[in-house]
């Protein structure tokens, strides 16, 4: 079966088979091009149900389940620690342990309004170019909901499963405080006999992720393939062309061809693989005139806090419904979205919060003492009793000395240098204010006390910018003086917004891959 | 998809507990394949239950060859939803007896006939992501007994092939859920003579390897009761604090 996809001349090759991989994947096989997905992780076995799990070290047994085998090797504040990030190594990529939260973003975050500029005077695409991507890929992935109350934007939603009691109580006790709580954007199908999937594959086509709507659609329309455990070296191509990738699978190294690249290995995995690309060609990596491949680097931050609402409510689950943009832009800031996490303060939720609090201080070499955070959990369970856990998502903007880099000697772990800048620490405070005040009559207590790292959503590292010399990508997401090397990952993104972030991978993903498919017709 | 909804294979089913297991498993209404080395132990099983509750494959559990042709023709009638791996062999011989020859072939059939069987039952199993499998196990391996050997360590090894298991499916495959039992000792061909009635301990085999509860996965009973795993001090101690200490389970309804 390798020998024939050697041998394939494909019209493109897609790297990176997570979100925005397997939307653009798809749109391209749906529009009649021959598609080979190219992914470093397994396909997987479709009834597989784990979740991440952080603690699992073990690189074959983390690829195998899926997760990115290596650590992440981060410099935050001067400071370095290793960990396993929530990022995904196989079909579906990070998706397929995804909540499944696909929210739109405002239109001040994709570009300037009145009273609300833009950090950087606004992204090439604006939100009237986006819109029709978003409601396409609100389609593709079957997302559900209600349309927040507060924004004028239309969304493209399928009614939402029957409220449980919890999220009914919840949802009247938000609005009795003036807040305007809606029922987040969810892409669960709620088939018959749902597990709701939040952090685990999902053994059905139930919930819908990178692999659900983006490469099996693709793969069924026979026009794709997919190339799983294998990874991708290096881009290899003239000044202004990729002609191959040199890829490594199962010990052997071969090339694979193809007319157009698209790159979507996530924006920690892409810029890497640019600069693992450094060749005569390309001195300081592929697509790096600007220097900038890498850089930018954001994540949001996570404002974890509990939350009791004020009528007695049933005591059936965890609240998972519910979003609110009462706190998004908030006295001329630009703050984020606030939702609820699915969880219910339990005791192993808190286990965990404190677990990584412990992760992140000074006892952490003393991993001991790691199970004495168990004691303090066991006595908040009890008294946190039935609250349900939310989180504000805060805006990170783009700073050029935030940025992922390459080291040859370990590559499958992902170095990151990171800076909390006093803008980002300032706007936080204000955040927390900002939720603390707006929960009045609410008891409510914050679970995160130093600044959290969302690093499931890192965004930003192949800026998309008009002028060559301060963007990786141009407006259609092509590289800057390399025309058929595209990307479709969370890399492009200029800002990184105040809601999740894979919606808007999947929607320009569609447009990146319907972008190609065009040209390609016009003779291009 | 529930587990009675397929078939449940039994191994080393012409005789003693897996006889006992088979019938007991037929009259609860599963569809039983019984696999055995020989023919006439396997259709002796099948005449004692109801006509046509009690499918009859023979192979050797130890030829990995013989155990996949079994399973293919088990599938083309209903898939595997249930594994009970009970074949085993007890050759009493002093160490000073066994060659080496000797040795391994008791261990391919106590290790490598639960190896077998169970890479061949995933097949089905990983596909829905649904399946029960109990391997039959002892304490043999806590303290061998004189002329013990072979059947200790590859009896022990099983117990390890459960763990082993759990950890490579168990957060994977939830449903597939995979304990150890102890049957005590019976009055059978391999057991004592005033041992339990085989019919009995079947009850609770039949009963466990019907229970199809994901946080069983990794379990051990012995007879109808839990085992639990072995606690240091400190840790009884913390569960305590912890109010975390649970008793252990007992099978239902058997």
């Amino acid at each position: 079966m390798t020998a024939d996809i050697r041998e394939t001349l494909w019209d493109v090759i897609v790297i990176g088979a997570g979100m925005g991989g397997g939307m653009a994947g798809r749109r391209l096989a749906e529009r009649g091009l021959k598609v080979l997905f190219v992914e470093k992780g397994p396909q997987g076995y479709r009834a597989e149900h784990q979740g991440i799990d952080p603690e699992m070290g073990d690189p074959v047994a983390r690829l195998l389940r899926g997760y990115w085998p290596g650590p992440i090797r981060a410099r935050i504040d001067g400071r370095d620690s290793e960990f396993f990030g929530p990022i995904g190594a196989g079909v579906g990529g990070s998706s397929v342990f995804y909540a499944a939260t696909l929210e739109r973003p405002e239109r001040h975050d994709i570009e300037a309004i009145e009273g609300r500029p833009h950090p950087t005077g606004g992204w090439p695409v604006g939100y009237d170019a986006m819109r029709d991507w978003y409601a396409e890929a609100e389609q593709l992935l079957h997302v559900c909901g209600q349309a927040d109350p507060l924004s004028p934007e239309a969304c493209t939603l399928e009614p939402p499963p029957p409220l449980s009691g919890v999220d009914a109580a919840l949802m009247r006790s938000l609005r009795g405080a003036g807040l305007h709580p809606y029922r987040s954007h969810s892409a669960i199908r709620y088939l018959d006999g749902c597990h709701d999937c939040l952090g685990t594959k999902c053994p059905r086509p139930c919930k819908m992720d990178g692999r659900s709507a983006g490469v099996e659609p693709a793969l069924a329309t026979g026009r794709a393939a997919l190339l799983d455990r294998c990874d991708v070296r290096r881009l290899c191509g003239t000044a202004d062309h990729v002609s191959h990738i040199e890829v490594a699978r199962g010990g052997e190294v071969f090339d694979l061809r193809a007319r157009q690249f698209v790159l979507a290995g996530g924006a920690l995995g892409s810029p890497r693989l640019l600069l693992a690309s450094a060749s005569e060609a390309w001195p300081e990596g592929c697509a790096n005139h600007s220097g900038l491949v890498g850089r930018n680097l954001m994540f949001h931050l996570n404002e974890v806090f509990a939350l009791w609402p004020q009528q007695t409510a049933p005591d059936d689950g965890p609240s998972k419904a519910i979003s609110l943009r009462d706190f998004y832009h908030w006295q001329g800031q630009r703050f984020g979205t606030v939702q609820a996490m699915g969880l219910k303060a339990g005791y192993g939720e808190i286990v965990h919060v404190l677990g990584g609090m412990f992760d992140r201080s000074m006892l952490r070499h003393m991993r001991a003492l790691r199970h004495v955070t168990r004691l303090p959990a066991a006595v908040a369970a009890r008294v946190l009793g039935r609250a349900q856990v939310f989180v504000g998502l805060l805006e990170d903007l783009g700073y050029p000395e935030n940025r992922v880099t390459w080291d040859a000697s370990a590559p499958d772990a992902i170095d990151i240098t990171y800076t909390l800048h006093p803008e980002l620490l300032a706007r936080r405070r204000a955040f927390r204010r900002a939720i603390r005040a707006g929960l009045r009559g609410h008891r409510s207590l914050f679970l995160t006390h130093a600044p959290e790292l969302n690093f499931g959503h890192p965004c930003g590292t192949l800026r998309m910018g008009l002028d060559p010399a301060t963007s990786v990508l141009d407006a259609d997401c092509r590289a800057h003086g390399i025309g058929n090397l595209h990307v479709a990952d969370a890399s492009f993104m200029p800002t990184s917004m105040g809601v999740n972030p894979s919606l808007t991978i999947a929607a320009n993903a569609l447009r990146v891959a319907e972008g190609i498919a065009r040209r390609r017709e016009a003779g291009e | 998809m529930s587990v009675t909804d397929g078939i449940a294979v039994v191994t080393g089913a012409g005789g003693g507990l897996g006889r006992a297991l088979a019938l007991e498993l037929a009259a609860r209404g599963v569809r039983v394949a019984a696999i055995g080395r020989s023919p006439g132990g396997i259709e002796e099983t099948a005449a004692m239950a109801p006509e046509g509750r009690i499918m009859t494959v023979m192979a050797d559990v130890a030829d990995a060859d013989a155990v996949r042709n079994a399973f293919a023709a088990i599938t083309e009638a209903a898939p595997v939803s249930v594994l009970i791996n009970n074949a085993a062999v007890y050759p009493r011989r002093d160490f000073l007896d066994e060659s080496g020859e000797s040795f391994a072939a008791t261990v391919a059939v106590n290790l490598g006939g639960m190896v077998n069987c169970t890479r061949a039952a995933l097949d089905g199993m990983v596909r829905t992501g649904r399946g029960r499998i109990v391997n039959v196990s002892t304490f043999a391996d806590m303290a061998p007994l004189p002329a013990s050997a072979a059947y200790s360590v590859s009896k022990g090894a099983g117990r390890i092939l459960t763990r082993a298991l759990v950890a490579d499916l168990g957060d994977r495959f939830p449903g597939i859920v995979i304990t150890d039992w102890m049957p005590g000792m019976l009055a059978t061909r391999m057991g004592i003579a005033d041992g339990l009635a085989p019919g009995v301990a079947a009850r609770w085999g039949a009963a466990l390897a019907l229970w199809d509860d994901p946080a069983l996965n990794g379990a051990v009973f012995e007879m109808n009761r839990e085992v639990l795993p072995p606690r240091g001090l400190k840790a009884r101690l913390r569960d305590a604090l912890l109010m975390r200490r649970r008793p252990p389970r007992v099978i239902p309804d058997s």
